[in-house]
Order: C-alpha cells, then sequence, then structure tokens
C-alpha cells in the first residue's frame, strides 16, 4: 500500500461524485492527485440505461503542491490507451496486484496460511478479456473447496465483488484452490466427449449429471464441434443438467 | 474480537459504500453463533445480493470458520 504511484479507479453517478468517493477512499486532497475521466457516465432515459462516472486517481508522489504537468485528461471514450502504465497484457499489473493482496488478506481472515500464485486465463471465444486466475497453495486449503466445490464457488463470489467494488468496475476472476478447477475441467471434458460418442452410438440421448452453469458451459464448449452430437441445458436451478442429444 | 465476526464485519466493509454504518454483534452459545450484520439501508441489496447470493457466499465461507471451531454458525441481516 505504499508505492505512492499505484492508481485507483473510482466510480459515481457523476465525474465530481467519483472523485469525491476515491480521494476519501485514498486520503487524499484534490491537489494530491491527478484525475483521468474514464468514462463521463450517462443518466440515461428515466434511469435506463444510465452508467456511472469512473475515474482514475493517481497520486501525485511528489510533496510539494505544484500541479502535475498534465493536471487532468479528460475524454468521452472509456478507452484503454489512458492507462500511464504499460499496457502489455489485457488486465494491467494493478489489478493483478489488487487482487494478490486482497485474496490474501481474506484467506488470512480465514484462518489460512496460504499463498496466491496468479495467472492469465486464455481468453474463451465469446469474452472481452482474459480471466485472472488466482490458485491458492497452502496446508489444509482443500476445505476451500467444499462439497462439490460450493465453498470454492462461494469465495470466487465475494473475491469478485470486492474487487469490483474497489476497482469500480467488475474484474473477470477465476478463484481456484490448488489446481482444482482445471482437474475438474479435465475430468469434465472427458466425460463429455464419452458421453457424446455414447449417444451417437446408441443414438439416445445422454444426461449428464446437475452440475454448476460454470460446469455446464465447459461441456457445451467441449462438445460445441461435435459432428454427432448437440449439447442443451434442461430443468431449473441446482436440478439444471447438461443433455446430449444425438443429431438425426 | 472473533474470527467469524471479524471475517464478516471484513467482507461487509469491502462491500458497503458506508463501511462506517456496518456492524455485526455476535451473540455465543455452547456450540453455536448468531451473527447479526447490520448494515447502512442504501447498502442492504448489494449486500443480500440478487436471490441472497451474497449474503449465502458469507455464509458459506463464514462456516469454514465455524467448522475449524467445531461449532455451528448462523448469520442473519438484521
Amino acid at each position: 500500500m505504499d508505492q505512492p504511484k499505484r492508481t485507483e479507479i473510482f466510480s459515481g453517478e457523476e465525474i465530481e461524485d467519483a472523485i469525491a468517493a476515491g480521494l476519501s477512499a485514498m486520503g487524499l486532497t484534490r491537489d494530491q492527485v491527478t484525475v483521468e475521466v474514464l468514462d463521463e457516465g450517462s443518466r440515461g432515459i428515466l434511469g435506463i440505461g444510465s452508467k456511472p462516472a469512473r475515474v482514475r486517481l493517481l497520486p501525485i508522489p511528489r510533496p510539494d503542491p505544484t500541479p502535475p504537468p498534465v493536471a487532468s485528461v479528460a475524454t468521452i471514450e472509456p478507452v484503454a490507451e489512458l492507462q500511464p502504465e504499460p499496457p502489455a497484457g489485457e488486465e494491467t499489473p494493478d489489478v493483478t496486484a489488487v487482487a494478490r493482496e486482497m485474496m490474501a488478506e481474506l484467506l488470512k481472515r480465514l484462518g489460512f496460511d496460504a499463498e496466491v500464485e496468479v495467472s492469465q486465463a486464455e481468453r474463451a471465444p465469446d469474452e472481452d478479456t482474459a480471466p485472472i486466475i488466482l490458485d491458492v497453495y497452502g496446508a489444509g486449503v482443500d476445505e476451500l473447496i467444499g462439497r462439490k466445490g460450493d465453498t470454492l464457488a462461494a469465495l470466487q463470489e465475494i473475491t469478485r465483488l470486492m474487487m469490483g467494488k474497489r476497482l469500480g468496475q467488475r474484474t473477470n476472476l477465476i478463484v481456484d484452490v490448488e489446481g482444482y478447477k482445471q482437474r475438474r475441467e479435465r475430468n469434465l471434458r472427458s466425460l463429455a466427449r464419452r458421453m457424446a460418442e455414447q449417444a451417437a452410438q446408441t443414438g439416445r440421448r445422454a444426461y449428464l449429471e446437475p452440475m454448476s452453469p460454470y460446469e455446464r458451459r465447459i461441456i457445451h464448449l467441449e462438445l460445441r464441434e461435435h459432428p454427432d452430437v448437440e449439447t442443451i441445458s434442461v430443468g431449473d436451478g441446482p436440478r439444471r443438467r447438461v443433455t446430449i442429444v444425438p443429431k438425426t | 474480537m472473533s474470527e467469524m465476526k471479524d471475517l464478516v464485519e471484513y467482507i461487509a466493509k469491502s462491500l458497503a459504500d458506508e463501511p462506517a454504518l456496518v456492524n455485526v454483534s455476535e451473540i455465543e452459545g455452547e456450540n453455536s453463533v448468531i451473527l447479526e450484520l447490520r448494515v447502512g439501508p442504501e447498502d442492504m441489496g448489494r449486500i443480500i445480493g440478487r436471490g441472497g447470493r451474497t449474503a449465502n457466499a458469507m455464509r458459506t465461507l463464514v462456516r469454514v470458520l465455524a467448522a475449524k471451531q467445531g461449532k455451528r454458525v448462523t448469520l442473519e441481516i438484521v
């Protein structure tokens, strides 16, 4: 937290609200930061389609109150080029650092002495950005998986929300425990292929176990280009399951 | 401060627009703990989440700590 160069993104109904929120969160005054307007926001019509304004605050490292050369960059486009940090990846190093720090803190409070390994996942064909993977390692961390991965799902949900709140935008991140999801994904893919062969050979539908949306998606993606079968999800809520239908 | 109370408070404060209004009280029985989470009126929806999603995720996480202590925990948002 003591690097003065860290930038943070805040949102508010209007630009001034976003700046005020950021200043109070960072404990700084208006002349101690450089403001970049990422998104001016819009009110929408009757509140429909309204978007919050988003600003990035960069603390000015020097203690003297001289304004910085670029005092503010205002633009209507919420573009990535505004980032002063290297634009190498799709996520700035900041996001990774914040994610790691937040995850470590949460794990400590959950009573685990664990390491967090951060990596970038492959971008799925229908996603705009590649998700960040936070993989947790350490003694006893399998307690964080839970029955059918439900504790892990809760951990991911809370981490996403906390990140979203902190950065003022949705973050595409995946929380894993000792590669559990990766192993599970491999197993699901091979299950999908086996069941698809079975359905194709017998000409009868194959029903899989009820699964989470994330897991059903893995099955659908795996069989998307299969020549002999189609996949659909049937059922409601926790009973929803993938059905493999032979093409006729 | 108990770890369970501390955890709930940490999460709720991280998610709230008004962290100053977040308050958790703890009622401890022999084998069970009841946590009462209070947040500002503006933050109620955010803390509960769509269909209670966020509240349930917090319950699941606080249960990890409860299990370590061999206790049952109930988290109520009041």
